[in-house]
């Protein structure tokens, strides 16, 4: 079998390398420190790429793949304690980096229609965020009212 | 140029393109409550447009479309590390209390009064991406899977995430500040709401709220940082089970006819 530089295997080990660049130059921790973390981060995308495909319903990776680094960071599951403190070597940062990279080439071709809404989609988020915040708000106050706790 | 090719090509742009935006970091100017944080990804955003036919040229028609498959596999190990962030907090989630877990439902609010605002001001499908959630990272995974970058809902997500990265944390420290002054709610219940579900808009609001309630710091403190790690683990099932039906139900009743159909399923 040829692998492929399409397979999504190797364009998450690709990434994953990318991002263990940038953890060292912007986060100073050394690609084998941060290794093994990677290693288990990658395997979680392959584990959750693959149940993805198995179970019904038709839910999208994402799903599958946070919550199989949940499970496996609990401090209900054994090995949970060593499993977060490995991924920790890993910057959240880091990992974001390469994605706003390619998403940055991808834009450049939908660049009129950004900036012909964008303006308006910077309005909206105003509201976005008061939305949120009162929206919370609301339901504390009701329920710490309720529960007699102010 | 073969596709082989041309995803070695992607890749190592995008090699250049992390380290520089690593090599210039993590910029912060403090402004009134809060701060403007440009952050490295904000960086590899504008470089990575910069590469474009507009300017550099660098990368094509086909090289774009390219990175917008690489972008939904990617963020794949995003969402891996997303999660090892959550499982050790989940303990002290579930003991934090009804109110605590209740008004995670107040995130919401995003739809109800973003979605009718989104929609006068002329945004289609594009209002759907803006207003499910804040817009931080794991919404963007979501939207890049459930539909795509290169799409209204793509284009949505990811003005209301550079609005938030570089203007949130000031917007959150003044309007906190606001909401404590006029706004009949009691300290504990702003402090809940500040946990939005990005640590430095949290700590601006809360930062804010202790100002004008420094007999309550600790309290304020404790339930906003609390709250702020019970929206990151519930932000991405809620955005999916949710926030994105109901966006979708709003569309479908106020467009009617005129709705646009999803390009991508």
């Amino acid at each position: 079998m040829k692998l492929s530089l399409k397979d999504p295997i190797l364009i998450t080990v690709v990434v994953a390398l990318l991002t263990l660049v940038g953890n060292f130059v912007g986060y100073k921790i050394d690609p084998i420190t941060a290794f093994p973390g990677m290693l288990i981060l990658f395997l979680i995308v392959i584990v959750g790429l693959w149940i993805t495909k198995v179970m019904p319903g038709n839910l999208p990776a994402v799903v599958y793949v946070s919550l199989l680094g949940i499970v496996l960071t609990m401090p209900w599951f054994p090995l949970g304690e060593k499993v977060a403190e490995l991924t920790s070597q890993v910057n959240f940062l880091a990992l974001t980096t390469p994605i706003l990279g390619f998403a940055g080439i991808s834009l450049g071709k939908n660049l009129d229609s950004f900036k012909q809404n964008g303006l308006k989609i910077f309005v909206v988020a105003i509201f976005v965020f008061i939305g949120t915040y009162i929206g919370s708000a609301i339901i504390a106050q009701v329920v710490l009212k309720l529960t007699g706790q102010i | 140029m073969s596709e082989e090719k041309r995803y070695l090509k992607l890749h190592l742009i995008v090699l250049v393109l992390v380290v520089i935006a690593e090599l210039i970091g993590t910029k912060s100017y403090k402004v009134g409550p809060g701060t403007i944080v440009l952050l490295p990804m904000l960086f590899a955003l504008l470089l990575g447009l910069l590469t474009g036919p507009k300017f550099l040229k660098i990368v094509d028609m086909e090289d774009m479309n390219a990175a917008e498959d690489l972008i939904t596999i990617s963020v794949l190990l995003l969402m891996a590390k997303y999660g090892t962030n959550i499982g050790p907090t989940l303990p002290l989630i579930i003991r934090s209390g009804p109110a605590l877990i209740l008004q995670e439902f107040g995130n919401l609010g995003t739809i109800l009064l973003g979605m009718p605002f989104a929609l006068l001001l002329g945004l289609r499908r594009e209002a759907i991406g803006a207003t499910f959630s804040i817009a931080r990272e794991p919404n963007i995974a979501i939207i890049s899977d459930m539909y795509g970058l290169d799409t209204p809902e793509g284009r949505g997500v990811m003005g209301v995430y550079v609005a938030g990265t570089v203007f949130g944390s000031i917007f959150f420290g003044l309007f906190a500040g606001f909401a404590a002054t006029t706004l009949p709610f009691h300290p504990y219940a702003l402090a809940m709401a500040s946990g939005v579900g990005s640590a430095s808009m949290m700590s601006a609001a809360v930062g804010a709220l202790v100002e004008i309630f420094p007999n309550m710091a600790e309290e304020i403190t404790a339930l906003g940082a609390a709250s702020n790690l019970a929206s990151g683990a519930d932000g991405v099932y809620m955005s999916i089970f949710m926030a994105l039906p109901m966006c979708e139900w709003i569309y479908r009743k106020v467009m009617g006819d005129r709705a646009e159909e999803v390009t991508k399923g």
